[in-house]
């Protein structure tokens, strides 16, 4: 098994200005996706993001406020998850919730260094 | 992680519910930024439980906004001399107490009341309650109550304003001013069922809601002691005869059922019997409203097992007392129907000639569409097809406006 980290991408929650209903449907899609990998044994965790960043580059450290990105590109969170193949977390992907507006989801394997 | 599904309108009732604490404590000065407050509190719970669903989310989200609170207050203390008091006063509820079921329904109460001040003028009052109680978004009242946004909003700030300007108090009314206050509510509850039972439209999942909503209003108030009365029986005796027809009312298609062709075994059982429980509790006392009758009136509908059944003799009779306890057109228009279906001509054709159209501002389709049933029942087609078409043109939505093409074309 390796570990794979799905980083989600987009818009703010904020930003959209969701009623409450919208909320409602929202977050039964979420809590759905986590129930179905749930009940298919593939172990997830993760954590989401503030909207604020901390920026601090160049030699000089200069420190810089956020985001730095179009708010569409801001990553809201990440989930890491055990599968076989990179294939396995892209079928996994396809239950994520946020397709429709306009969120994407990015891949990445996790590194493991042999000694 | 929890496998129950997430309680229903979870989001909206919460909003309502939060609002109501949050004002107790903060004063209804502060409203705006409440709302703001609440609404930050969501946004940052639906990131969280991308991620990590919580088991409870009402508990979750209510010791979210506690937390918010805190916040919120170590902001305004310095400024706000109310917040002070009440944190710090011997006398004063503890926090935490705020937070227990029966004083967030207390919160709510008052909510509802100051919504039903008579400085609000009738449309200001259902914009605020629905904000404010139910927890509609401005589009969401927009769409239930057919208004443009800009209305809505512009309502919701002059209430507001009002609230402020005005000082009105975050209280239930005592003394002479509980009744006219109280009946008020109950008219501002009844207007928002009709809002989402009597015009139909393409958002009807919201309409069900505010059909909701007033029951849930309703229920509210009939949780206390002093609030009970016979004519609050009455008015949710008449909201749960209506509501168990909700579902039938509008086909699979979106075109609108009339009550001669809705299903009747589909009516929804459970609220015909809440209803019929609530009509006996209002006719315990000789007090009478017009809620009575109205509810009478749903309640022989429901009764008729068939169309043909229906026993128009008594719902005339009901009418008549309607009439004569509050002289309004629509009650006459509904009586000329009645009269109709009994065959007697000559009573309808009388009433409709006593209601000039304008009355009915927008619903005046309905007298047309009335006067159609008339020249239909008597064999008069062509006539039968001018009122339709008067009908058709002063209609303002499209699934009525389909109807009553279907009407003509049939």
């Amino acid at each position: 098994m390796k570990e794979f980290m799905m980083i989600f991408v987009g818009t703010p929650y904020e930003e959209l200005g969701l009623s409450p209903e919208q909320m409602q449907a929202r977050m039964g899609k979420w809590f759905a996706w986590s129930n179905k990998m749930e009940s298919q044994g593939i172990a997830h965790r993760g954590e989401a993001l503030h909207d604020a960043v901390k920026r601090i580059s160049g030699p000089d450290r200069v420190v810089g406020d956020g985001p730095f990105v179009e708010s569409k590109e801001l990553v809201g969170g990440y989930y890491i998850v055990k599968a076989e193949s990179v294939d396995d977390v892209v079928e996994i992907a396809q239950g994520f919730p946020d397709y429709d507006l306009g969120s994407s989801v990015e891949i990445r394997e996790i590194m493991v260094f042999d000694q | 992680m929890s496998d129950e599904p997430l309680v229903e309108h979870l989001f909206r009732h919460q909003f309502g519910k939060m609002v109501s604490v949050l004002t107790r404590i903060f004063g209804l000065s502060n409203l705006e930024m409440i709302e703001d407050a609440v609404q930050d509190t969501f946004v940052n719970a639906l990131t969280k439980w991308r991620i990590q669903a919580p088991d409870d989310p009402e508990a979750w989200l209510m010791q979210a906004a506690k937390n918010r609170m805190v916040d919120l207050f170590r902001k305004t203390k310095a400024e706000n001399k109310h917040t002070e008091q009440l944190y710090y006063s011997p006398g004063a509820h503890h926090l935490n107490e705020l937070f227990l079921d029966h004083e967030i329904e207390d919160a709510q109460l008052r909510m509802i009341f100051v919504a039903c001040h008579p400085a609000l003028k009738p449309e200001e009052q259902i914009a605020f309650a629905l904000r404010s109680i139910a927890g509609f978004n401005i589009k969401e009242i927009a769409v239930g109550l057919l208004l443009p946004e800009e209305t809505v909003k512009k309502r919701l700030q002059r209430a507001r304003k009002k609230v402020v300007d005005q000082g009105i108090e975050f209280a239930v009314p005592s003394g002479a001013d509980l009744l006219p206050r109280f009946n008020r509510v109950m008219d501002v509850i009844y207007l928002i069922f009709n809002e989402g039972f009597q015009s139909t439209h393409q958002a009807q999942i919201i309409k069900k809601d505010l059909c909701g909503e007033a029951l849930r209003l309703c229920q509210l108030l009939l949780k206390r002691d002093e609030m009970r009365s016979s004519k609050l029986y009455a008015l949710f005796a008449l909201l749960c005869f209506h509501s168990s027809r909700l579902d039938t009312k509008i086909s699979q298609e979106g075109e609108l059922i009339d009550l001669e062709h809705q299903d009747r075994t589909q009516w929804f059982w459970p609220l015909i019997k809440l209803g019929n429980e609530a009509m006996n509790k209002a006719m315990e006392s000789d007090e009478l409203s017009t809620y009575h009758f109205e509810a009478a009136i749903a309640g022989e509908h429901i009764k008729a097992r068939t169309f043909a059944e229906t026993d128009w003799n008594q719902i005339a009779h009901w009418y008549a007392c309607l009439l004569e306890w509050h002289d309004h057109d629509i009650y006459r228009l509904n009586l000329a129907y009645v009269h109709i279906q009994q065959g007697n001509f000559a009573n309808a054709e009388r009433l409709l000639l006593q209601i000039p159209p304008k009355n009915l501002a927008d619903r005046q389709y309905l007298l047309f569409g009335t006067w159609a049933e008339l020249h239909k029942a008597k064999g008069d087609r062509q006539k039968a097809n001018a009122s339709l078409k008067e009908a058709i043109e002063a209609v303002t939505n499209d699934v009525e406006r389909r109807y009553l093409e279907g009407k003509l074309r049939g």
